[in-house]
């Protein structure tokens, strides 16, 4: 078979030329592909084995391109030279790219274990990415309850009506609310007894020393009874509760105290203690009372008659005189132990209190020596007449002022006031002084029948007690507040309206109430 | 036995041995001698490995299901035109080897005679056919070439996680 020559040819020269071309191309890519993803194998080994493409297209393509130009040269002895060179490389070219594609599967592996890995890797990462914000969020949701609640306990703290205060176990004040602040006596913003000792506040010291030893004992204590010492020096009956905090931070320990103000109902528990003594007193004296009574007014009857066959001038005269006068002085007595234990009702009429003071007032004045007394006056003019035994009333003012007067001593101030809660509220008459006020230990004899702090002889002891039993008759109360060397204040609380369906002390003990 | 002894003793051994190997030559067998022939053997053996790893390539992106992507698709072609243009060239060479069988002469300008004695005509255009095995393995490389260029879009669209599937 004879064929035309130049088709082999061209193909070869021009494939050899393309083979070169297009393997430095692939080179080219290849490398672009390594450039995105250095750490990617697969275009690590891609590259290399275009690289080896590349090596065995330039040794068969130069070869071959050789071959035709000596062959076309007529120069065959040449390219028989060259031939075994030529096709050992081309040779050797095959078994290395062979080689190298059998490489593939185990490039292939390596790159999925790295990429597992890595996919693993950025799985844990964004597993825990998630996981931290997560956290971020729950600690954030958290820290938001923890201040609402801890913005809620504060309020608890700050709002309550009692004192709620921490000391530390050596009793020193670590925190206190306004409540406790102002308890004691202290401006709630300015000044506050944080740092001092608490049992310097208590009225008996010891209390404290036992309250410590109990609470770090069993751990707490509740409603111990306790005076306190406010800051100005007055008492006050306060309910301690206690608990230990032994989960403090640090090592020490923390007390926490919640402190109830009693001071108010232990004084109306005081008031009621001393109704009731001084009922079972009017019980006892009336009973005594009406027994003398008799035999006074016996003895009395008596000496007169013999008064009447006597000479004014004989000295039996005068004997029986001074009988009479002391027997109509037990008489007195006796009345106003009666008055007191109200055995006789009072004769009620509607009465302008103010005109009644008013008297009282005038009569005080005129018949004490009150010279250098100033008396003031306040009164609420809105009060309608009221029903009530004048008499006894005036009787009971001028008890009240007679103090009052003794009190301021020569020069003083007495103030007289009303007031009038209206309109169907009790009035008001207050007896105020400058003088030299009651002692705290008096205060609950004051109003005992006999109980007196004049020296024998001024007085008996009995006005303010005729003075209560008289009032309470009234259905009203009389109350006292003093303050040694600051003056008293007597308050006599009366019903404006009479209702006569409520007996007197049940309405004083309403009003109480 | 003395350092001196056992040196003395040791240059005996050596120089009985040279003086027998001058004394009494022969052919030395310890090499064995590479006639013309092997490196064809070799060549074509080459080719054989060529084909069965450019098989192995595409049964592995087969197996792991990379021919679904474009760019590894494309290297599959690749490599099976490389195993044609492999093929080819393996009986290029052997009918090259066959000098009873088959022939090539001048045949003029541009011309070229092939001789095949008694076979059929088909061998000679077989033969000749053979011999343009360029349009086997430049297609082969522009399909490699066409391959890398998809990976590389593919790549480069997913710089991220930049990598084969």
């Amino acid at each position: 078979m004879i064929a035309s020559f130049w088709p082999i040819v061209i193909v070869d020269v021009g494939g050899s030329l393309l083979m070169i071309v297009v393997s430095f191309l692939c080179i080219g890519l290849a490398r672009r592909l390594r450039r995105i993803d250095p750490q990617n194998v697969i275009w690590t080994y891609l590259f290399w084995l275009c690289l080896g493409l590349a090596g065995f297209a330039v040794s068969r393509s130069v070869g071959h391109i050789i071959k035709q130009a000596l062959v076309l040269a007529d120069h065959k002895e040449i390219w028989a030279d060259i031939r075994p060179f030529s096709g050992a490389i081309n040779t050797f070219m095959f078994v290395f790219l062979a080689s190298a594609t059998l490489f593939f599967e185990r490039v292939w592996k390596v790159y999925e274990q790295i990429a597992a890995d890595k996919a693993a890797l950025q799985s844990a990462h964004a597993e825990l990415l998630n996981l931290n914000q997560n956290l971020e969020l729950i600690v954030s949701e958290r820290s938001q309850a923890l201040a609402v609640s801890e913005r809620q306990y504060r309020r608890i703290f700050e709002v309550s009506r009692d004192m709620v205060a921490v000391v530390d176990s050596a009793g020193i004040i670590r925190d206190l609310n306004p409540a406790g602040c102002r308890m004691l006596g202290f401006e709630c913003g300015s000044e506050t007894p944080r740092g001092e000792r608490f049992q310097s506040f208590f009225e008996r010291p010891a209390e404290w020393d036992e309250l410590l030893a109990s609470v770090l004992r069993q751990g707490f204590v509740l409603n111990s009874e306790v005076v306190l010492r406010r800051r100005n020096g007055a008492g006050m009956h306060a309910l301690i509760s206690a608990s230990l905090d032994r989960e403090s931070k640090g090592s020490d320990s923390s007390v926490h105290l919640q402190v109830r103000d009693i001071q108010e109902r232990h004084q109306m528990q005081e008031q009621v203690a001393q109704a009731d003594r001084l009922a079972s007193i009017g019980q006892l004296s009336s009973g005594i009372a009406h027994e003398i009574n008799n035999p006074l007014g016996v003895i009395l009857g008596y000496t007169q008659l013999m008064l009447r066959s006597e000479p004014s001038d004989s000295e039996r005269f005068k004997d029986l005189k001074t009988i009479e006068k002391h027997v109509r002085h037990c008489k007195s007595i006796v009345e106003d132990l009666l008055n007191f234990a109200r055995r006789a009702e009072p004769k009620k009429e509607k009465v302008d209190v103010h005109r009644t003071i008013e008297d009282v007032l005038s009569f005080i004045r005129q018949n004490s020596g009150s010279g250098r007394i100033d008396f003031q006056t306040d009164f609420d003019r809105r009060i309608p007449p009221v029903v009530l035994d004048e008499k006894k009333i005036k009787q009971v003012l001028i008890n009240l002022l007679m103090n009052a007067r003794h009190a301021v001593g020569a020069r003083g101030t007495i103030r007289v006031s009303t007031a009038w809660k209206a309109p169907a509220g009790p009035l008001e008459i207050q007896v105020a002084d400058d003088g030299h006020g009651i002692e705290e230990k008096h205060l609950k004899h004051i109003f005992d029948p006999f109980f007196t702090t004049k020296t024998t002889g001024e007085g008996t002891g009995l006005g303010l007690s005729l003075s209560y039993g008289i009032i309470r008759k009234h259905g009203g109360e009389i109350r006292v507040a003093s303050k040694p060397g600051a003056g008293s204040t007597f308050t006599v609380v009366l019903p404006a309206q009479e209702n006569p369906q409520v007996k007197p002390n049940e309405a004083f003990d309403s009003d109480r109430r | 036995m003395s350092k001196e002894t056992a040196i003395l003793r040791n240059l005996s051994i050596g120089t009985f041995v040279v003086l027998a190997g001058w004394l009494l030559p022969g052919a030395a067998l310890a090499v064995q001698e590479h006639g013309a022939p092997e490196g064809i053997y070799l060549h074509q053996g080459a080719h054989l490995f060529f084909v069965a790893s450019m098989g192995l390539l595409i049964y592995w992106l087969r197996q792991r299901r990379l021919v679904r992507e474009p760019g590894w698709r494309y290297i599959q072609y690749a490599a099976l035109f490389f195993i044609f243009w492999n093929l080819d060239a393996f009986a290029a060479h052997f009918l090259d080897e066959q000098s009873d069988i088959l022939d090539t002469l001048p045949a003029g300008f541009g011309q070229i005679r092939i001789e095949i004695g008694d076979y059929p005509a088909a061998l000679a255009w077989f033969y000749y056919l053979a011999k343009l095995d360029h349009l086997l393995c430049v297609p082969a490389m522009l399909f490699l070439y066409a391959g890398l260029r998809r990976l590389l879009k593919d790549a480069g669209e997913t710089r991220e996680g930049a990598g084969p599937p």
